[in-house]
């Protein structure tokens, strides 16, 4: 595989360390077709990199077997070295795994501040006493509130708590869906096309956002706008057939032909 | 195939399909924000825009699968915003879904009645499942197997010739070409282009903007629930700053 | 002779099992192209065989059996167009769990309708042709010529339907639909047409089944109810939407059914040892080995034995819809509840005057321990999503395990044990265990949160569709258990009653249930101005209550609030970091020992205390599903509603005709088409229609609306 062609050099357990999060010839087949093929990634703490590929490549599914949403075919996934592979996705989660969805899933019956809270209140879980959980009523656990309302201020929705999230507007509820993620304190967030169906604007001030608020943690980002994968990247994964073709620095990328050839398809262009 | 224009005098008077600042979404989320285009007789119009700004659903707000909100459908003159998928494909309107959606537990020959079964009444451009198959003869040579057993590639040539048996003379092509190996996408091209040498439109939505740019009269680019530019395919292929602004990737 | 016998009983079990097939074949398609699962099917069945006793009456002649073969299962399929056109039509969109609740609402109409057209009692033909008479002998074998006949009629039809299905161009559209119904639509076919008459032919088909066999078996107005699981099993069994599976499921259960219950297998294996006795078993686990199997089945392959993934489609998973109007503020709310909890407290006190015990001692007992049973149903089914066709199974466990510990059984069976079993016993003693209303109460409720665990950590991996079902299986399996083993360990058949309970633990004691008052009567010479006031009124009343507050707080605890998430997006609950499938789990326990409690109290409230097997039939848990559902479900205060209109409707209609449930059940069906957030919603709903009518613009707070002007009040 070619995926560390860039990456340099130095002894294998050396980069293990620094990997916060690493798949090893991770394979995903559903019956005839192979979605995900053998994929090698690795992802350095406090990185940004960027998952970019045409449509039917298997970026989703990578970000699937990756989250825990589908079991591997074969392969391995590490995170923040321990092998999740067996893991249920909620385990990952709580060993600080974070993921947005490509179409916004936010609890749209709910508040936008109980949506926060239910994604702060997963932080706290592990200290919140049986009795407690059970009994207490949701809003008096102080340390999760202060979280709440620290979040909605991120996400600058704190002046509109009490609306019911699916009477958002789009941007505002990806807001939340990024307040949501941002809420669990995620080490490593993936990111599924957070500006799908966003116009120009709205896909900078999301992208602005998103590097404000969450600068500080390793970020893997799915997108199809390559120019805006470039401008944000630290590092660039190409995927092509469920294969990694290249991953290197945005530049490496740009020029590289056998990125451009997979993007428009065969030898045209 | 610049030359389809040859088959209609005056473009928008003889559109087989004409959009007219057409809004759509699904629960609360407005998609489509003002959609307009015309697709003429005989021409292959292709839709092209990053994910999510609302090319899948157009098709399928033209097919009716959902309601238009606003804003006006016209099929051959005559307006068919309120109409449904039953209606539509009756009219020759025949779509060819995202991921084919072949019925999985059919034969190929079966899928295919399928298609003649329903299907557009009295149409001269109705297809037999015979003369399907010898169109396709990969498919001829699949006729007993299901359609689950078959790969992307015959799926798609099998959902093409569902919706031509079904009569259809407007083709409404989703990501024809997605997840198909590039082998089988020259393949898929081919037989998109035979299919309109026979007189049957094509309006496509397609990612891959250079099978877009080869397959395509003319490309409409949609942003952010409208559409951006429109623009003869050839004009396109050597304007490569609205490619670049609208989708993201540069031709070299 | 064991041969003869043995063919007998072949014979007999083919015969039943070629009705299932007719019955699970129309019950399996009707799934496989519409996801309905359709509750009414047996209604239909009966239905066949009351039009064709209807058309051999009138006409006297013994043809005329020949006649009503095609007549009544010609107009069961004209019922079956009305039903789908009119009922289910407007649901397809819909999550299918609501078919379920709205063809329950059929089964309680249709079987009322049936009772009142042709009234109660058992009933058959009152001729059949000559030449279905008789025996007619077939290689040294005497054959019943009905039996023959009934096999005929079946086997001719599975085979047309087969055909049909296969071969000719409506089948085509029919399995196309049944794997992408959307697609179908979109080659210009109208697949709704094809609906009606998928609906209509499964209609038919299983009135053609009942017609045949009731000329075999007679009728009655409950024939519908002991077809319709054994239907529902073979159709899981053989793979929900399988026709094959329909099929072969048919005639294994038949088969098996009837070989294990006549002891011919036993007969059989006799002269061999251990299996001979092991076979002696059998017919007392005829139904528990159907049940079995079928639960084994969803656990191990949810789709059934032929169940084809392809011929699955899921258009429409649509949520459920919860309740709630909005139209009440919090504080009016609030208000209203404690307005009615003050009058339940003083309801006993006014007794005489203006109404006589009945009323309070039963109708109110009743609505009440209903009302717990609705709110724990609540609980699993509009917080967690799981519709559970099954809640009588814990219901009937918190009943029986409440009387077994009141009657000293639990006792005896602690004693039992080896070792350590003698001292417990005496430690029991010791409490008072065996007198203790507490006791035996917690007894129930302990033991159906243990069922309810590993009910729960078995079935909840199944989702949907299958989880109801397997929920059916378990409650089902209960019941065969009680009724199947020996008197003496559960008491069988007839129940168990007169055990005695007291106020008391550990030896202190406030008296015998059924003596405790608290308030005597007071009687003006003959006129009773009030009569006695019991204690176990309050009991009841405090129960009841306790059980809504606990599961008001859980909801409102962090662990409600995910289960709210859960509701609303499993997906994303899990993406918090939530393990979605224990917390189903828990809050399926606690909805078990809710119910428990509620059958708890049930057998305690009887004019002895007590409980017996009818307990635990499923039309109950079908009741508990309409209160909550009618009430709104989701809402906790909902289901309350619901199973007060539910009782006390009951109570009204039930003055006026014996049909009441038929009257219930078209509220329910139309609530369930018109108004699925229940009777909690009716405010808000109301409000909206008047302001649309109005014509104001919608706006997003209803504040002021000249209907209820004070109704949001001062929050």
């Amino acid at each position: 595989m070619s995926a560390d062609d860039a990456s340099g050099t130095g002894a294998g357990t050396d980069r293990e360390s620094d990997a916060v999060l690493a798949t090893e010839a991770l394979t995903k087949r559903f019956g005839e077709l192979t979605a995900v093929d053998g994929v090698d990634l690795r992802v350095e703490r406090g990185e940004f990199r960027s998952v970019i590929g045409p449509n039917g490549a298997g970026k989703t599914t990578l970000f699937d077997l990756i989250t825990g949403a589908q079991r591997p075919t074969s392969g391995s996934v590490r995170f923040d070295g321990e092998d999740v592979t067996a893991l249920a996705p909620h385990e990952r989660v709580r060993r600080g795994l974070g993921r947005s969805f490509q179409i916004t899933t936010v609890f749209s019956g709910l508040t936008v501040r109980e949506n926060v809270r239910l994604a702060a209140q997963s932080v706290h879980d592990a200290s919140i006493s049986r009795v407690d959980r059970f009994l207490r009523p949701k809003g008096s656990f102080e340390a999760i509130a202060a979280d709440t309302t620290a979040t909605l201020k991120r996400v600058e929705l704190a002046d509109r708590t009490e609306e019911r999230a699916g009477a958002l507007a789009y941007g505002d509820r990806r807001r939340l869906e990024i307040g949501l993620v941002l809420a669990t304190d995620p080490a490593v967030v993936l990111l599924d096309e957070p500006t799908a169906g966003m116009s120009a604007e709205e896909t900078a001030a999301t992208m602005q956002l998103i590097d404000e608020v969450l600068a500080d943690r390793t970020l893997v980002l799915i997108e199809h706008d390559v120019d805006l994968v470039l401008e944000v990247s630290d590092r660039i994964t190409v995927l092509d057939r469920g294969r990694v073709l290249t991953t290197g620095s945005p530049e490496a990328v740009a020029d590289d032909g056998d990125v451009q050839r997979a993007y428009l398809g065969g030898d045209r262009g | 195939m610049s030359d389809g224009d040859a088959d209609t005098d005056d473009g928008d008077d003889e559109s087989v399909l004409s959009v007219r600042n057409l809004r759509s979404g699904y629960g609360e989320t407005e998609v489509l924000r003002g959609v307009s285009f015309d697709v003429g007789e005989g021409e292959v119009v292709a839709l092209v825009g990053r994910n999510g700004v609302g090319k899948t659903t157009t098709l399928r707000t033209i097919t009716g699968a959902i309601a238009p909100r606003g804003g006006e459908v016209r099929h051959r003159g005559r307006s068919i915003g309120g109409l449904g998928p039953t209606e539509t494909a009756k009219l020759g309107i025949g779509l060819v879904p995202e991921e084919r959606r072949v019925f999985p537990g059919l034969t190929v020959e079966e899928n295919l009645q399928a298609g003649a079964t329903g299907g557009a009444t009295g149409d001269a451009l109705e297809r037999s499942v015979e003369e399907v198959l010898s169109t396709f003869e990969n498919l001829a040579d699949r006729r007993d197997n299901r359609g689950a057993d078959l790969s992307g590639g015959e799926q798609q040539m099998l959902a093409v010739g569902r919706a031509l048996t079904a009569g259809a003379d407007l083709l409404l092509l989703d990501e024809p070409t997605e997840g198909l190996a590039p082998l089988v996408v020259d393949r898929v091209v081919e037989a998109v282009r035979a299919i309109n040498d026979d007189g049957v439109t094509v309006l496509l939505v397609e990612q891959n903007v250079a099978v877009a740019l080869e397959l395509a009269d003319r490309v409409v680019v949609m942003d952010d629930g409208e559409v951006a530019h429109g623009a003869p395919a050839a004009e396109l292929r050597e304007d490569s700053a609205v490619l670049d602004r609208h989708l993201g990737v540069t031709l070299d | 002779m064991v041969v003869e016998a043995l063919v007998d009983q072949l014979l007999n079990g083919l015969t039943i099992g070629v009705v299932y097939v007719l019955l699970a074949a129309g019950l399996s398609i009707v799934f496989g192209v519409m996801d309905v699962i359709n509750f009414a099917h047996g209604e239909l069945y009966a239905l066949g065989a009351y039009f064709a006793f209807s058309v051999t009456t009138a006409a006297g002649d013994p043809n005329a059996f020949w006649v009503a073969l095609l007549l009544a299962p010609a107009a069961v399929a004209v019922v079956g167009v009305g039903v789908e056109r009119l009922t289910i039509r407007p649901l397809y969109g819909r999550n299918p769990l609501y078919h379920i609740l709205l063809t329950f609402g059929l089964v309680l109409i249709l079987k009322d309708v049936v009772e009142f057209v042709w009234g109660p009692g058992n009933k058959s033909y009152p001729v059949t042709p000559g030449v279905l008479q008789g025996q007619v002998a077939v290689a040294g074998f005497d054959f019943p010529r009905y039996s023959l006949f009934v096999i005929a009629v079946g086997s001719l039809m599975a085979a047309g339907t087969w055909y049909a299905l296969n071969d000719t161009r409506v089948g085509l559209v029919v399995r196309a639909g049944a794997q992408d119904r959307e697609m179908v639509r979109h080659l210009g076919i109208e697949v709704d047409r094809y609906y009606t008459l998928v609906f209509a032919f499964g209609a038919a088909l299983a009135g053609l089944a009942g017609v045949v066999l009731a000329g075999r078996n007679g009728l009655e107005v409950a024939m519908g109810d002991s077809v319709i699981i054994p239907a529902f099993v073979i159709v899981v069994l053989g793979g929900l939407g399988s026709f094959r599976g329909a099929v072969v499921g048919g005639l294994v259960v038949g088969v098996v059914q009837t070989l294990t219950r006549s002891g011919v297998v036993a007969e059989v294996f006799a002269p061999v040892p251990v299996v001979g006795e092991l076979a002696a078993l059998l017919p007392a686990l005829e139904g528990l080995v159907v049940f079995g199997l079928m639960i084994a089945v969803l656990l191990f392959r949810p789709r059934g034995l032929f169940g084809n993934p392809e011929w699955q489609s899921s258009e429409g998973e649509g949520d459920l819809l919860v309740g709630g109007g909005g139209a009440l503020g919090s504080v009016w709310r609030r208000r209203l509840a404690l307005g009615a909890v003050a009058l339940l407290i003083v309801a006993p006190f006014g007794v005489g005057l203006a109404y006589d015990g009945f009323v309070v001692y039963s109708l109110l007992v009743s609505i009440l321990v209903w009302a717990l049973f609705a709110v724990s149903l609540d609980l699993v089914m509009g917080y967690a999503g799981l519709v559970s066709l099954g809640h009588v199974l814990f219901y009937g466990v918190g009943a029986y395990g409440t009387v077994l510990a009141a009657d000293g059984r639990v006792t005896d069976l602690v004693a039992a044990v080896p070792a350590v079993g003698s001292p417990l016993a005496a430690g029991l003693g010791a409490l008072g265990y065996a007198d203790s209303l507490p006791l035996a109460l917690l007894t129930g409720v302990a033991a159906a949160a243990a069922v309810a665990w590993v009910v729960g950590y078995l079935s909840i991996r199944v989702a949907g569709v299958y989880f109801a079902m397997i929920t059916l299986g378990f409650a089902e399996l209960f019941r065969q258990v009680v009724v199947k083993l020996p008197a003496s360990w559960a008491g069988s058949t007839d129940g168990l009653y007169g055990a005695e309970l007291s106020y008391s633990v550990a030896g202190v004691s406030l008296g015998e249930v059924g003596d405790v008052v608290l308030v005597e009567g007071v009687a003006a010479g003959p006129v009773v101005l009030a009569r006695e006031v019991r204690l176990l009124y309050f009991v009841v009343l405090a129960g009841v209550l306790g059980g809504y507050l606990l599961a008001r707080r859980v909801i409102e605890a962090p662990f409600g609030g995910v289960l709210t998430a859960i509701r609303e997006s499993e997906a994303r609950a899990q993406f918090l970091g939530y393990n979605v499938v224990a917390h189903k789990r828990r809050v399926f326990v606690l909805s078990g020992a809710l119910a428990a409690l509620a059958g708890g109290l049930q057998a305690v409230t009887g004019l002895v205390v007590g409980v017996g097997p009818s307990l635990l039939h499923w039309i109950n848990s079908g009741e508990v599903i309409v209160m909550a559902v009618l009430g709104g479900m989701g809402t906790l205060y909902g289901p309350i509603l619901g199973a007060a209109v539910f009782r006390g409707g009951q109570e009204l209609l039930s003055t006026y005709t014996g049909q009441w449930r038929a009257l219930l059940g078209l509220v329910f069906v139309l609530f369930v088409v018109f108004l699925p957030r229940g009777i909690v919603s009716l405010p808000g709903e109301l409000q909206r229609r008047l302001r649309e009518r109005g014509g104001d613009p919608p706006t997003g707070a209803p504040a002021e609306t000249p209907a209820e002007p004070k109704l949001e009040g001062d929050d």
